[in-house]
Parts: structure tokens; sequence; C-alpha cells
């Protein structure tokens, strides 16, 4: 029942863009992210766009994934699109409706927002997609963990990071089978009205928030009888190294970004 | 009542690259008033195919049919399965989630839309059939219980919709030695009274002791379906599936590498005392 939830879903498969050093993939997202906010016309878009479809194609990740993350979205899309093309004002008129019309101006604000929308989306998806997310957690830590100087948590934040994601799966499952659990019982999750459907859930929520403090309390005491103190002197089972192909990674990156202001400048 | 599975394929996740094929073209008749084991080892599909027997999973392939109409075609009502059919999980304990004992197995009936009066006579009598009293236990809150005790209270939940087969995935999973025997004693009791049952189970002592048919599963398929004393003269073909044999089996291939002349056909302690004793006497005429 709940198996069908995506959710950041990682996709096992092995591929150049899997195997990126994960602080790399950060910034690599990051830069990607700030590329699409500084793409000032449409054809600043078509490297940006080149771009994430040439990482797609090396991840071996299905597009077809990669268009379901955007399935959420579609409504907030939607209305973006047409708030622009309705309500942004212009000179040239391309359509007369009568009693309104839309401007040139506004069908390329419109494009451009939406393209926007839906790049940032498929770029973040195409990280989560590659990267499982304890590694991700990782990196980030690594990333964050200058800022100890000024007593940033760089370790604690990632640790509860990785511990939270960790049990996304295992909550997913509990809550799978205490559902089944009382649909045995007779319990309906599926029908009547708001009201309704809320008290219907209360038989799921209590048992899960049961179970997840039993399960918090275990890991802590768990943690400590191995002695955890923090990040403090920890190795790390996995080293992260940069390899010859994060390189060449960020030359890519920095092609886009010159690419993306060459764009801009020229149109 | 009978159910039927005819050629169940369940098919996990299909189209993913987590897909996985829990139990392939598995055909199976429960007739009224079984004591069905359903024994295999860990990812052999056991409680993939206990959760098609009322319904909770849809096959991918295949039809499961009780009293000869197919489950899921339209218009077939979920509850009257429901009602029909109880399934006890593994740690069913977990799912109790209402502030009174009493409270929390009347969720069962209440869902099947019973009047208050017929409510409360059916929580006390599921209350004194898992042995607990209900004046002591009915307004404790459930998670002030203990262990075993929550683990009845949640059978009684499912007891107190009154099902006709009752299938349950390791009742006596992580219980001490008296629980668990309580516990086993309960299920025989439910049986003798027309439950039919079907039961999951690792232990091939308590397989040996209530079952009438046993099953075993093995990669998704039915490997073995018989009485379990044919089942266990396959001793050798169990363990090879990485499946334990009752205590008894192990002391009688023991004795025969032994030279020793026990029956192959003996797997209950009673019976095995017998045979002992008359080989014993058997020794001293020589």
């Amino acid at each position: 029942m709940l198996k069908n939830i995506t959710l950041g879903q990682y996709y096992p498969v092995d591929s150049l863009v899997h195997r990126l050093d994960p602080r790399i993939k950060i910034i690599l997202l990051i830069a990607l992210i700030v590329a699409i906010f500084l793409a000032g016309n449409l054809l600043a878009f078509v490297p940006v766009m080149l771009f994430i479809g040439f990482a797609s194609m090396l991840s071996s990740v299905p597009f077809k994934l990669l268009l379901k993350g955007l399935r959420p979205l579609r409504f907030i899309l939607i209305f973006t699109f047409v708030l622009n093309l309705f309500f942004l004002q212009g000179e040239e008129i391309l359509l007369d409706l009568g009693f309104m019309s839309i401007k040139k101006e506004a069908l390329i604000s419109a494009v451009r927002f939406s393209l926007r929308l839906v790049l940032l989306v498929m770029g973040s998806s195409l990280l989560t997609l590659t990267t499982p997310p304890i590694v991700l957690t990782d990196g980030l830590e690594r990333l964050l963990s200058p800022l100890r100087v000024i007593h940033f948590p760089a370790h604690e934040m990632a640790m509860m990071m990785s511990i939270a994601l960790r049990f996304i799966p295992t909550l997913l499952e509990e809550a799978d089978k205490i559902m089944k659990a009382q649909t045995a019982r007779g319990a309906d999750f599926e029908s009547g009205n708001l009201i309704q459907r809320a008290r219907a859930m209360v038989p799921l929520l209590v048992p899960l928030f049961v179970s997840a403090f039993r399960r918090a309390g275990d890991l802590a005491m768990a943690m400590e009888a191995r002695c955890y103190h923090g990040g403090e002197g920890r190795t790390r089972l996995r080293v992260l190294k940069c390899k010859a192909a994060d390189f060449y990674s960020l030359f890519a990156l920095a092609a886009l970004i010159a690419a993306v202001v060459l764009c801009g400048k020229v149109y | 009542m009978q159910v039927t599975l005819d050629h169940v394929t369940h098919t996990y996740q299909p189209g993913s690259p987590f897909q996985a094929t829990a139990i392939q073209d598995v055909s199976l008749t429960i007739q009224s008033g079984e004591f069905l084991a359903l024994i295999g080892h860990t990812g052999s599909g056991k409680s993939t195919l206990a959760q098609h027997i009322n319904g909770l999973l849809k096959p991918t392939d295949g039809k499961v049919l009780i009293d000869g109409r197919d489950i899921h075609e339209k218009g077939f009502d979920k509850k009257e399965i429901r009602r029909r059919v109880g399934l006890v999980f593994q740690y069913p304990e977990h799912q109790l989630f209402e502030e009174s004992v009493a409270k929390d197995i009347a969720f069962g009936p209440k869902n099947l839309g019973l009047p208050q009066a017929e409510i409360d006579e059916r929580v006390k009598e599921a209350l004194e059939n898992v042995g607990l009293s209900y004046e002591e236990f009915a307004e404790k809150s459930p998670f002030e219980l203990s262990g075993g005790q929550m683990r009845r209270v949640a059978m009684a939940g499912v007891l107190a919709m009154r099902p006709e087969i009752l299938v349950l995935d390791e009742p006596a999973a992580g219980l001490d030695p008296q629980s668990r025997e309580e516990m086993l004693s309960l299920i025989a009791g439910l049986h003798q009274k027309g439950t039919t049952i079907v039961m999951v189970s690792h232990a091939m002592d308590d397989v040996a002791r209530f079952a009438t048919r046993a099953v075993v599963m093995e990669k998704g398929t039915i490997a073995m379906d018989g009485k379990p004393e044919e089942i266990f003269r396959h001793a050798a073909r169990l363990q090879e599936m990485g499946l334990d044999v009752p205590s008894i089996c192990r002391l009688g291939l023991a004795l025969r590498e032994a030279g020793i002349d026990f029956p192959e056909d003996i797997f209950r302690e009673a019976d095995a005392e017998k045979a002992l004793i008359q080989l014993w006497k058997g020794a001293e005429k020589c």
C-alpha cells in the first residue's frame, strides 16, 4: 500500500554519475541552481538543459523517472504558467480574446518561469536519484565541517539527518504493516469524508508513534553502549576522495556557467 | 467455509528495480476444520501467502476464492472477508492503540457495525478466551501491560470478530516458554471449538504437536504438502531447505545412525516415549 510512495528515491545502478563524489555533486547542484537563476533569457536555458540531459544520460537513470518527480508539482506548474501568461503586461499582442489578451512578453516569461521550476526539480531529483541518502549526508557533513570554527555542529546535524533518513523506510514499512493489521480488523482508510478519514488515521498513528519512540530509545541506548560521543576524533567507513571524473565534472560546470552568462549577454 | 488459492502469483513493486516475486503459481485449498501449518525459510513467501487469504494483498496473477467466489471480483464485500477470516500478524501487540483494553478489542466488532450490546458481549468473551479476566483488564491501558499480555489482548481483538478461519503469523515468536505454551494451547483450543487455523511457524515441535496438515514453502512455491507425519519423513530434504525437524525426528535419525531400529514415522513426544520403552524392553530380552 504505502510502498508506492517515492521519497527522494535512490535508483540503484552503477554509473559515472553515481560514482561521483557526493561533495562534488552537491556543489554541482548548487551551481546548477545558480545557473538557472542567472539565465536571463530563453537561450540561456539551452546550456542548462543540455547539462541536465547529458548528466541524466550518463547516470543511466530512466528519463521517465526524472519526469515522474515533476508530477507532484504539476498544479504549481500550470498555475505559474497561466498566471504569467494572462496577467503580465507587455506591448506586442499575440492573441486577443476580447476580455483579455496574451502579450508576447507574458508568453516568454510564462515559459521562463515554468522552465525554471522544471529544471530545478529535475536537477535536484538527479542528485537524490543517483546518491544514497546516507552518502549524501556524509558529503554534506564534509562540506559544512569548515563551519566548525564558528561552532556550527556539522557532525551532529549530519548524524541527525542520516538517522532520520535511515528510519524513513523502516517507519514506512511499519506503517504499512500496522495499516494492514487494522484493515484486517475491518478498518477503512479509503472512504468517508475528510473528518472520517482523519479519525481513521488514529489507529495507524498511535502505534506508529509508540514504535518510533521505542526505536529512538533503543537506538540511543545502542549508540551509547558503543561509546558514541559525537564527532570528535571519529574516523569514517567511507573516506571521500575526489577522482579524475570529479575534476572533469567541475570543468563541465565551469563551462556551463560561462555558457549561461554568455548566452544572456549575446541575446 | 473453504478458501482456495488458484495459481496465485504475487510480485512486489512490479516494473521497478526493486521488483520481487514473493510467491509463484501457488495453488492451495484450505478445508474447513483444518489446522494447517505453513512452514518455510525466511523469505519463502509464507507471510505473503497468509495475506492473500483474507484479501489484504491482491494477487498479481491468479485468483483467491472463498466458497467458490472470487474475492477480488467487483461487488464482493471486503468486510465480509475480514469478518470471516481473522489475521493475526507477527508481533500483533504493536498494533494496539486505544486508551483501554476493552476499547481496543471493540475496534474490530465496531468496524463490522454491530450493536453496542453485542460488542460488549464479544469483548468480554474474547478477553476470557485469551485467559485474561474482564474485571481486571478491561479498563487498563494496553500500554501498561506486559509483552505477553499485550499479545493476548491483540489476539482478542481479532477473536472478537469471531472469524471462521484464523490466520496466525508466528504467534509464539519472542514469548517466554510459559506464555508460549499458553498461546499455543489457546490456539489448539480454538481449533477444537471448530475454528480453522492457518499458522505460520518455524517451530517444528509445535507443528508436530498441533497441525493436521503441513505445507512447506520454498522460494515462493509449495515444496511439500501433506500430513505432518508424511512431511517429517523427508527430514533430509527439510534440512536441505534450511529448515528444522522436530527434536524427536532428530533423536530418531541419531538412533538409526547408531544402528538402533527406531521407527521413522514417529515425531510426537508421547509416541516416542512408547517406542523407546518398547525398544528398551526388547533389548532387555536379549
